[in-house]
This record gives C-alpha cells, sequence and structure tokens, in this order.
C-alpha cells in the first residue's frame, strides 16, 4: 500500500463512482504525482491489491456496469450495508425516507422508473420533519446530484452507484419485488424482458448475449426476442469521445 | 461470503506517556494520549485465566468433556467479541471518512452515538485501531482538538493546500483549487497583519479581486457564505468578536486545520510570490515563520519517533497473529 494507492482511494471515494476510462486516468496522475518512475500496473491488478487492503475494512472497490449502454463504472463500496449507510450521514430523516419511496417505486415499476409526480405524491407519509412537494423536488435533484438518482424527462431510476452500492440491501430488503438479470444473475432495475415467460435481461448483456446473431430467441422459453438488439459497449469509440470532451474542458479553462 | 482473515491475538495499544507537540495548545496527534483500558474483550482477565488454570488442575493431564466444552465456549465467545470489535472499527473508519467529506469536525459523542454505542468502554482502543487504518489505507491523520480534545478532524497526509504542478489535473478530476486559493489569500492578509485581521480588512482586499460578499462568483459561489459559514466551519478559519470595540467589530484568525495543513512560511512564501520579493523582504513575518518551521520539525520528531516504537510493539504482537498485510 503505497502513497500512489492512498491518493487513488482518496479521489475515487471524493467522487463517489467512476467510469472506466476516468478511472485509468486517475491512475496514470496518482503514478505521476507520487511515483514517476514506476510502471503503471494493470488496472485489475491494482485494484486487486487495494481491495486486499480494504477487505478488512469490510469495503471494496467494485466494478459494475451503467444499465442504460454498459459502461464500466467503479465505486468503493461497503461490503457489511445494513441500511442506506453511506447516504445517511449526508441526508435528514425525511430525506432518506424520500429516498427509499423512490426505491420502492423504481424497484415496483416495469421499466425501472417512477415518475417525478408518483414520488411527490408520497410526501405526506414521510417520517420525520414535514416536506413540502417543492422541498421534494430540491431534495430530488441533490440526490441526482450526487449520483444517486438518474433522472430523464421526468422519471427516475437508479443511478449505477446505487446500484452498486445498495445491491445488497436491495435484494435483503425486497426479495419478492426485487427483479434479477437472467444472464448476469446481477440485480435488475432497467432492462428487457421476454413477453413470453417474463424472464429478463439488463441491456448491455442483450447485446453480448445476442452479439451478431440474426434470429435473437428469449434463452428461457426460445420464442422470438422482440427488442431492439442493443450496440455492445465499445472503449474504444467512449476514449475518441472523451478526449475531445476533455480537450474542450482543458481549453475552456486555461482561457481566464 | 465475506473472506476475513481470522485473527488469534490482537496487538494490544501501547500507551506512551509523551504527547505528540502541539502547534498551538490546541491541537494533538491521536497516538499516544489514550490510556490503555483493560478491556474484557482484548485480555485475559486473571479470574478467567484461573478458572481454566484450576478446571485443568482438577482433571489431572487432561480435560474432562464438560471442561472442554467450557473451554470452547469461552474460546468462541472471545473470537465473536474480536469480530464485534473488528466490525465497529471497520464501520468507525467508514463514519470517520462520510463526516470528513463535509469537513465539520467530528465530536466523541456523535462517534459513540451513531457507530460506537454499548462499546463505549472501549472506545480509546477503537478509535486508535482507526486512525491506525486510516493512516495505512487513506494517508489520513486523525487528529484532535478542542479544549476537552473531545472533538476530531482527518488531516490529508498529502497535503491538499500546497501548491502542485498537477492542480488543473485534480480539479478536473475533483480538487477544491480556486476555493483553496482565496482561502490561502485570506490566511496571507491574516498572517501578514500579525496573525489576525478585520473583518473588513478581509472584505477590502477581496473587493480589490472583484470579489464582493454577496455577489456570486462563477469560482467560489457566495463569497460570504463560503468564508463565514464554511471556512470557519471547516476550521480553517476562526472568526470573533473584537472585545471592547464600538460599534463591534470582528476579526478572522487562522483555524486550527489551516495550522495542521499548511505553515506560515508556505505563506510567507505564497505572499512574497505575489509580491515578486523574498519572503525576507518582511523581516518580522520571516522570523516569525522560522519559529514556527522549528517547532514543527521538533514535533514532527517526536511523531515519528512515537510511531516507531508502536511499530515495533506491534510488529512483536502481530508476528504471531499475522494480521497486517504489509
Amino acid at each position: 500500500m503505497t502513497d500512489v494507492h492512498r491518493r487513488f482511494l482518496q479521489l475515487l471515494m471524493t467522487h463517489g463512482v467512476l467510469e472506466e476510462w476516468d478511472v485509468r486516468r486517475l491512475q496514470k496522475h496518482c503514478y505521476r504525482v507520487h511515483d514517476r518512475t514506476a510502471a503503471v500496473e494493470e488496472l485489475e491488478d491494482f485494484i486487486n491489491n487495494i481491495n486486499s487492503v480494504l477487505e478488512s475494512l469490510y469495503i471494496e472497490i467494485k466494478k459494475g456496469a451503467t444499465e442504460d449502454d454498459g459502461r464500466p463504472v467503479y465505486a468503493l463500496v461497503n461490503l457489511a450495508t445494513t441500511s442506506v449507510s453511506k447516504m445517511a450521514s449526508d441526508f435528514a430523516e425525511n430525506e432518506l425516507d424520500l429516498f427509499r419511496k423512490a426505491l420502492e417505486l423504481i424497484i415496483d415499476s416495469e421499466t425501472g422508473f417512477a415518475s417525478s409526480t408518483n414520488i411527490l405524491n408520497l410526501v405526506d407519509q414521510l417520517k420525520g420533519k414535514k416536506m413540502r412537494k417543492k422541498e421534494a423536488e430540491q431534495v430530488l435533484q441533490k440526490f441526482v446530484q450526487n449520483k444517486w438518482l438518474i433522472e430523464k424527462e421526468g422519471e427516475f431510476t437508479l443511478h449505477s452507484r446505487a446500484i452498486l452500492e445498495m445491491e445488497q440491501y436491495i435484494r435483503e430488503t425486497y426479495p419478492d419485488a426485487v427483479k434479477i438479470c437472467n444472464i448476469c444473475h446481477s440485480l435488475l432495475i432497467q432492462g428487457q424482458s421476454c413477453e413470453t415467460c417474463g424472464i429478463r435481461m439488463h441491456l448491455p448483456c442483450v447485446a453480448k448475449y445476442f452479439q451478431s446473431n440474426s434470429e435473437p430467441r428469449c434463452p428461457h422459453c426460445n420464442d422470438y426476442w422482440p427488442h431492439e438488439i442493443p450496440e455492445v459497449f465499445d472503449p474504444e469509440k467512449e476514449r475518441e469521445a472523451a478526449t475531445s470532451r476533455a480537450t474542450k474542458r482543458s481549453l475552456r479553462s486555461r482561457q481566464h | 461470503m465475506l473472506q476475513k482473515p481470522e485473527s488469534g491475538a490482537l496487538p494490544s495499544p501501547q500507551a506512551e506517556g509523551e504527547k505528540d507537540g502541539s502547534r498551538d495548545g490546541e491541537t494533538q496527534t491521536l497516538t499516544a494520549s489514550q490510556k490503555e483500558v483493560p478491556s474484557p474483550f482484548l485480555q485475559e482477565s486473571p479470574n478467567e485465566d484461573l478458572g481454566a488454570r484450576r478446571e485443568e488442575g482438577a482433571t489431572a493431564s487432561s480435560l474432562t468433556p464438560k471442561g472442554a466444552r467450557t473451554l470452547a465456549a469461552k474460546a468462541l465467545a472471545r473470537r465473536r467479541a474480536y469480530r464485534r470489535l473488528d466490525r465497529t472499527v471497520a464501520e468507525l473508519v467508514q463514519f470517520l471518512l462520510v463526516k470528513d467529506k463535509k469537513k465539520s469536525p467530528i465530536t466523541r459523542s456523535e462517534m459513540v452515538k451513531y457507530v460506537i454505542g454499548d462499546l463505549k468502554d472501549l472506545f480509546p482502543e477503537i478509535i486508535a485501531r482507526a486512525a491506525e487504518h486510516l493512516r495505512y489505507v487513506f494517508g489520513f491523520e486523525l487528529k484532535q482538538f478542542g479544549r476537552k480534545h473531545h472533538t476530531y478532524i482527518l488531516v490529508n497526509k498529502h497535503k491538499p493546500l500546497e501548491e502542485e504542478e498537477e492542480e488543473v489535473e485534480e480539479e478536473d478530476l475533483g480538487g477544491d483549487g480556486p476555493r483553496l486559493g482565496l482561502l490561502i489569500m485570506i490566511l496571507g492578509l491574516i498572517y501578514m497583519k500579525g496573525n489576525s485581521a478585520r473583518e473588513t480588512q478581509v472584505w477590502e482586499m477581496l473587493r480589490r479581486l472583484g470579489v464582493r460578499p454577496s455577489k456570486y462568483h462563477f469560482l467560489f459561489g457566495y463569497p460570504k457564505r463560503l468564508i463565514m459559514e464554511d471556512f470557519v466551519q471547516q476550521r480553517y478559519l476562526n472568526y470573533r468578536q473584537v472585545p471592547h470595540t464600538n460599534p463591534p467589530e470582528c476579526e478572522f484568525s487562522w483555524g486550527p486545520r489551516s495550522n495542521l495543513e499548511i505553515s506560515k512560511m508556505k505563506v510567507l512564501g505564497f505572499v512574497a510570490k505575489l509580491h515578486k520579493k523574498e519572503p525576507q523582504h518582511w523581516p518580522v513575518q520571516y522570523r516569525e515563520a522560522l519559529a514556527d518551521e522549528a517547532d514543527r520539525a521538533r514535533a514532527k520528531a517526536r511523531a515519528e519517533a512515537s510511531m516507531r516504537a508502536r511499530a515495533r510493539a506491534r510488529a512483536r504482537a502481530t508476528d504471531r497473529a499475522g494480521i497486517y498485510p504489509w
């Protein structure tokens, strides 16, 4: 465990969750700051080394993927989750309860999204201090800013950070309502489902499973798979897009 | 399931009498100030030992089945207690990390209320082990301060207030460059004015930089809130009313976190660069900064000596238990 690893951990913690491309940039940055001469270790080994030290603290750097397009993400998660613990110190009791209500609606929904209206209608049932709908709207935005929820056209779903962080808690707390992906057997919030037998798959799992398959069929009941097959996530294309984003960003910041 | 290295024996905390040198009498490194607490979990109470031996003695050479069961039950209870202790330490580490993100100091009573609960008597042991994890794994120092020494903050060993060539990179990656730059300007003003500056002087300096208290600034947000609330709450600045002033005036001075994270010499260097002069150009401040450097060097040497002593003691203990992978 060296300063390179420590700096990496600190910065990863600051962000909560990071996409793989940013994680690699972060790793290189930490080497540059603390140990220019050393060779940059392969990311997987680098993270495994850190995780072996984190084990005794019941936390680990976990790798997951965004549910909509399969981008790999990394987050520092608790292994012994008893509740929504990481959020507990950042939010008041009524705010945490609002999150729990939104979480329940999301899990129960067919699409993995809960509408703003439906969440706000539950404002009267919250524990703790009374919250008005206007306030609740702002709290929901706070959740989005802190990467616990994602908003799309007035509807909310779980951010990949929340899924990574709370999967165990969700599976234990809502064992009947929870949906599981037929391919990777992890928690599923958004995905596609077979209209005949009802099994579900993550969009990136669908992409990988049916890759270059012209006649996609349900792996369970063999019926035709009725949905559009998404593309497999390509890190190369992603890197090109991200480099041009970063160049634009640094040009802007140096302009004053 | 969770693989956790099973620990046979725990290294017990060494209670050294010496204190880490405090910067201004207020802060103390959390290493040596805890007295060793005789805990039922960690040390075999003499009675227990005697009991086991008595049983062994009573049955001549081998244990009766009953005796063996009792010993096994005791061992199981001890293991459970160790696991519970480890878990509590881990929870405290996470609690401190989360709380520190907001940079507000954490009190002992908060820790007991939210994490430690009925293991309250083991607080010194728990917090010492949590501090060790924070240092080894994350590079944070857990520092105590406050009159009763019951308030704690985490200080980054990697000194975030120092200039870094990588500053731009870290901004992209989530650093607080501009806000800390503003802080250093204020710390500089305070230092050059003899370690305290009137509130009016601070706002005057900032006005010259185009920063107004209640006008939203694209880099600093609302400066008044940043300086009067955030920096004060995070203990970067102290803010108090100057006695015997009419109309009442208020002044800023360096807060304990500033003393921990940056030095007078560094701030003087920053001011000097700003004026394109050498630090020696201000002989009074330069002398004061030199004295400050000497104090810090002494404190550092003392802290390192006590760390080495503890590392030696720990190495002796963990040779048997093999807990840490280093």
